[in-house]
């Protein structure tokens, strides 16, 4: 036998996210009181994240000390690409997880020296909706989009470009070729996030380069 | 899809709920869904069933309460934004960058389920 009673409710009005924001202000004081810059990198897959992030590595090496934690579904051919410049680059395998959350890139810190390192870039799954929602303890997030996407990505994908410190626009040497239009890309940019600085750039010509160094050294774009 | 990984914190979120209310189960809860945060309303309760077996959630009726843009024009004051255009007073188009609601994914209330007793 039950008795009845009136269902209890219960309000309780909490951030279904709030382990993961807990995690990540761990990491965010970690980085602060190692004096290390993160960097969460996110993109659609093909974007050019890695492209980028290996032309960083290169012309950077000697006056800035990054390493790199890059997510992937499987792989590591990312992470093995990333080493041939000489910086430290770890994989975060996420199995089946399609983006970085604060609890891998606080599992992977013990394989840094952080005290060692001026900028650690956090390389996020290649994907504009899910590590929207992750705070992984970065200073600042950086969101990529190419010339070969649409224009209304950002309109697509508003939650991550709506969290974006830096929108970089890649591949810009082929722009042309591939009917890129700029304005109306900017313009939607600035919907999704008004008066976020916009960075655009090739990794191949090296063309806006000096713009996306000064945002990875945290100086003003 | 990273509905999977939401519906499972939402579980961790009203497993410690329900254990601070001496609750041993749910029979439903509601979750609030800003139009801004990534996550798909259907995609989340199509996920939370399976997520949910085996735990104190299993069995319970989940709701979604889709709470839309809000943002502050200069000119026309708290404004309900659309999506698709962007963060712009569907009024007078100018931008309205900070979203006073929208953004939100929370866990807003559970219904206690009661006790049932076992046939012995
Ligand atoms: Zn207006």
């Amino acid at each position: 036998m039950t008795t009845t009673q009136a269902p209890r409710i219960v309000t309780v009005r909490q951030n279904i996210l709030k382990a993961n924001d807990h995690t990540a202000a761990g990491n965010r004081a970690a980085f602060r009181a190692a004096g290390v810059r993160a960097i969460n990198l996110a993109s659609s897959p093909g974007a050019g994240k890695t492209a980028l992030l290996e032309r960083t590595l290169r012309d950077l090496a000697g006056s800035v000390r990054m390493g790199v934690a890059v997510g992937d579904l499987a792989t590591e051919n990312d992470a093995a690409r990333l080493r041939q410049w000489g910086s430290q680059a770890e994989q975060i395998v996420t199995g089946t997880v399609c983006h970085l959350d604060a609890d891998m890139v606080q599992n992977i810190l013990p394989r840094f020296d952080l005290d060692a390192l001026d900028v650690l870039f956090l390389e996020n799954v290649g994907n504009l909706v899910c590590p929207s929602s992750y705070d992984l303890g970065e200073a600042a997030r950086a969101v990529l989009i190419s010339t070969t996407e649409g224009e209304d990505k950002p309109l697509k994908y508003p939650t991550m470009f709506n969290t974006a410190d830096v929108v970089v626009i890649t591949k810009m040497d082929i722009a042309d070729a591939v009917g890129f239009d700029r304005d109306l890309c900017r313009e939607n940019i600035d919907r999704a996030r008004p008066g976020v600085p916009v960075i655009e750039l090739s990794s191949r010509s090296g063309a806006g380069l000096d713009e996306w160094f000064a945002f990875v050294r945290g100086e003003s774009v | 899809m990273h509905e999977a990984s939401i519906a499972l914190s939402l579980i961790d979120v009203a497993s410690e709920v329900l254990r601070e209310n001496g609750g041993a189960r749910a029979s439903a809860l509601t979750v609030r869904v800003g139009a801004w945060s990534s996550v798909v309303p259907e995609a989340l309760t199509a996920a939370f069933p399976a997520c949910a077996q085996g735990t104190p959630l299993e069995g319970a009726r989940l709701s979604v309460v889709l709470v839309p843009g809000v943002g502050e024009c200069p000119t026309h004051g708290p404004v309900t934004l659309d999506v698709r255009r962007g963060l712009r007073c569907p009024a007078c188009g100018a931008p309205t960058p900070t979203l006073l609601q929208g953004d939100e994914l929370e866990l807003d209330e559970i219904e206690l389920a009661e006790p049932e007793l076992e046939d012995s």
